[in-house]
């Protein structure tokens, strides 16, 4: 497989790009009007269709995350949609357009009344995103450069809970040399600004969306050979605490594992996760190991 | 003054010129800014002339694309980090070449950079929707006889191997329309023999076999627009309806209703060479192929892995260390043109065996071909099983092993141990002052090859020796 | 006075130089044809000359050159 991933400094004959949009209704910006999620999306595909028009090569996908499941959107599984041009714009990105809308329509219709509207499930949207990489590498002609990267467009906000899914899905990127994008849309977000640290990707909290279009273009549109060449907002800060696996707390300061290096918020003789018991040994409270996490 | 002119040569050093196939861009570049202005008229040809853009070049017109004014030289410059500044001032000028965009002040008397109005209005269109529908696009009954990939590349491979069938001079000779014919003989690719007045392939064609064939493909049609005007066919129209069949989906048809005559005559000539495919003359629709769609690859040709993917020409060729060629092939064409630059050994029903000798190499590049293009060439059609092979993470430059490439490399070098300037030389010069002089006339005038102050010799080039001649006159006088 | 002479500048490594040398001293293609010699890696000859040349230098190459590969069974 290696031979097939890019090389990370000659430019790729393609660039497969990902993205991953945040449909979840209990988003802020939704809430207060969701007519502007209309505007996003439209920001979103034009940005989509900029990226097939840098490259005849280039490959895209597009994956709605919901509170309940997440969805391809583009392209749509079985057979595209017939579509016929109706006006100058180029057919394939009438499709993209028509298939993301239709397939959006779809998604949301198909979400559980009843029930209230919980967190995006993200990670298992980038995992898919993941999922797709690998076979889009596997079907590549042989000899062909691809990089690919993954964009996250959402607004949720930030919660500990999918920690651990996080923190695999981000170094199984690492290591597949996928790059992960964030583009915040309202609050800002410490653990996936993480994942782009650690994948080498863009992480930009948009001060307004009025300008979303702009903001995607001008900044996640450079594939990552193109960046060293640019001038691109910065790293930054990144704030690396782990969260807790008993009360998915962001932590400073806790307790690891010796074992298997799961962390606690608070002490306790048996580990959950490798069922290690620790020997309190000596006079309480002696802890097993202590850990500064860097902050 | 005495001038001995020895002899009146008109003798060509360099007597294999190298067959020229521009991409996209230098096509254009060499068109004039009018022509430029039309084309951009045209959706697709804003679309195709944004990808044949350079990379940075690309990002400047995208961020620029949605300001109204124009945007100060200074802070377009400012994007890109400093230490590229090489490629930025690339991608400006090919921005500038191509008239994508024009210098306009800004009200501070600062330089600035505007897109060019009809190129924003129509790539937006493209990207975004709006304007008017492309020409081929209506509504169609679904075609009971529709056909599937499988059947249109067949096609194309077929109509498109009758051109270079034709040209190797392989039996079939039918099947190929006089415009074609005249298309290659406009293009140099053939010639009328002195004799019987056939066509005879040419030098530059052996060249023309050689390439990939989306750039057979493009060099063909480029001569074909330069005919085309000949024939009262609006260059303009004919690529933009090029560059539309290239954005078309493969496996789809399209309508020719709305079609001007001048368009269903151009389109009866590429369903000649292949690149639609229609039922019958008078069909009402056809099918673009994937020589049609290639089109815009021509500039990214340069990487492995054959363009024409999916079961269609796969490559065929096992280069080994030990100079040997296995091609897995049953086409007398595909033959042939091994057969410029191997020796063949042993021929099978579906294998031909070939041994890459000096000899054979040199009789290639005596023809005028360059190693560059067999080594281009042999990569283009490498067996799949020979791109895999490179694995083990390291990822060669080449597929082909090293030792071949550097070889026919060798080979050709060692017959350019020469560097042949046509000149003439100035010496006896009576004195210092005379010789530097004239050497430095010569030298500012960019015509001085070789000078010797010790022997006071000047060696100026053919072009300036009357510029330098009349300077001499005027010299002596004073 | 000046003296004017055209012809064809030649640009090669030294030991080409010797060997053009060695063909014009013994005539090997029939006459003189070095206008002047000018320095280690240049030359300046006459131009009807230069295929004659072109053709000699592709023989000399031949009998340097020894087979890579062998042609097998």
């Amino acid at each position: 497989m290696t031979d097939k991933l890019a090389d990370d400094d000659g430019p790729s004959d393609s660039s497969l790009l990902v993205i991953i949009v945040d449909t979840n209704p209990n988003q802020r910006y939704i809430t207060e009007d969701p007519k502007v999620l209309t505007g996003c999306l439209d920001a979103v595909i034009a940005f989509a269709n900029s990226h097939l028009m840098q490259k005849s090569r280039n490959l895209l996908a597009v994956i709605g995350c919901h509170f309940h499941k997440s969805e391809y959107l583009y392209p749509s599984p079985g057979k595209p949609l017939d579509v016929r041009q109706i006006d100058g714009q180029y057919e394939l990105f009438t499709l993209v357009e028509k298939t993301i809308k239709m397939r959006l329509v779809n998604l949301i219709k198909s979400q559980p009344l009843e029930e209230k509207p919980g967190e995006s499930l993200l990670a298992g949207a980038l995992a898919m995103a993941l999922c797709f990489i690998a076979r889009m590498r596997r079907e590549a002609t042989p000899g062909l450069r691809m990089s690919s990267r993954i964009l996250i467009v959402t607004g949720s906000t930030d919660t500990a809970a999918q920690y651990i899914n996080y923190m695999n899905v981000f170094f199984t990127a690492q290591k597949q040399q996928v790059l992960i994008d964030v583009c915040s849309l309202d609050k800002h977000l410490s653990l996936l600004q993480q994942g782009c640290d650690i994948t080498g990707g863009l992480y930009l909290k948009v001060p307004s969306l009025e300008g979303l279009l702009q903001y995607l273009l001008w900044v996640f549109l450079p594939e990552a050979s193109e960046r060293k060449e640019l001038v691109l907002p910065g790293r930054g800060r990144v704030d690396y605490r782990a969260a807790c696996f008993c009360h998915r707390e962001l932590l400073t300061i806790g307790y690891v594992c010796s074992v298997c290096l799961s962390v606690f918020c608070k002490f306790s003789p048996i580990c959950t996760t490798c069922h290690t018991v620790f020997k309190i040994g000596g006079p309480l409270p002696i802890k097993p190991k202590k850990k500064k996490m860097k902050v | 003054m005495s001038e001995s002119s020895k002899s009146k040569l008109s003798l060509k050093l360099n007597p294999s010129p190298t067959l020229q196939c521009k991409n996209l861009h230098e096509y254009l570049k060499s068109r004039t800014p009018q022509f430029l202005e039309t084309l951009y008229n045209y959706p697709t040809i804003c679309l195709a002339v944004y990808r044949e853009l350079p990379e940075l070049a690309r990002h400047f017109v995208i961020r620029l694309l949605f300001v109204e004014q124009p945007v100060p030289q200074a802070v377009v410059a400012s994007w890109v980090s400093q230490t590229h500044a090489k490629e930025q001032s690339k991608a400006c000028e090919a921005l500038s070449e191509l008239s994508v965009w024009q210098e306009a002040p800004i009200p501070g008397g600062l330089p600035g950079w505007m897109l060019a109005q009809s190129f924003k209005k129509n790539l937006k269109v493209a990207l975004l929707g709006g304007g008017r529908p492309w020409s081929m696009s209506s509504s169609l009954e679904p075609d009971g006889k529709a056909r599937d990939i499988a059947f249109l590349d067949a096609y194309a491979l077929e109509r498109w191997e009758c051109v270079l069938h034709y040209m190797v001079g392989s039996a079939q000779t039918e099947g190929i329309s006089a415009d074609a014919v005249r298309i290659l003989l406009h293009a140099g690719l053939m010639t009328r023999d002195a004799e019987d007045g056939s066509a005879v392939i040419t030098k530059a064609g052996f060249q023309f076999l050689l390439l990939s064939t989306a750039k057979q493909v493009w060099l063909f049609l480029q001569h074909y627009l330069h005919t085309a005007e000949k024939r009262s066919l609006s260059a303009a129209e004919c690529l933009a309806f090029l560059y539309q069949l290239s954005f078309s989906t493969l496996g789809k048809d399209y309508s020719t209703e709305g079609m001007s005559n001048n368009m269903l005559v151009f389109l009866q000539h590429l369903r000649e060479f292949g690149l639609v495919y229609q039922r019958k003359r008078k069909a009402g629709r056809f099918y673009p192929t994937r020589l049609a769609l290639n089109i815009t690859c021509v500039s990214d040709a340069a990487g492995p892995g054959p363009l024409l993917s999916a079961g269609q020409a796969r490559g065929h060729l096992v280069l080994e260390t030990n100079y040997r060629v296995y091609a897995y092939t049953h086409s007398s064409l595909q033959v042939a043109l091994l057969g410029l630059f191997t020796e063949l050994l042993y021929r099978f029903p579906n294998l031909v065996v070939g041994v890459l000798t000096r000899e054979s190499v040199r009789q290639a590049l005596r023809g005028g071909i360059t190693a560059d293009q067999i080594i281009h060439y042999l990569e283009q059609h490498s067996h799949p099983q020979m791109l895999k092979s490179e694995s083990g993470g390291i990822r060669a430059t080449s597929v082909l092993p090293p030792t071949v490439v550097d070889q026919i490399r060798l080979w050709e070098a060692e017959r350019n141990r020469f560097t042949y300037t046509e000149g003439v030389v100035y010496n006896q010069f009576l004195s210092q002052a005379d010789f530097t002089a004239l050497r430095d006339y010569a030298r500012a005038a960019g015509v001085l090859t070789w000078q010797s102050e010790r022997t006071r010799t000047a060696l100026v080039t053919r072009a300036g020796h009357d510029d330098v001649k009349r300077f001499w006159k005027r010299y002596n006088k004073t | 006075m000046v003296n004017v002479m055209k012809g064809v500048l030649v640009e090669c490594d030294p030991a080409m130089k010797q060997f053009l040398l060695h063909l014009d001293e013994t005539l090997a293609l029939g006459r003189k044809f070095i206008l002047q010699d000018l320095d280690e890696t240049h030359l300046f000859i006459s131009s009807d000359i230069v295929e004659t040349l072109q053709a000699r230098v592709d023989d000399l190459m031949d009998q340097l050159s020894i087979p890579v590969h062998d042609k097998g069974l």
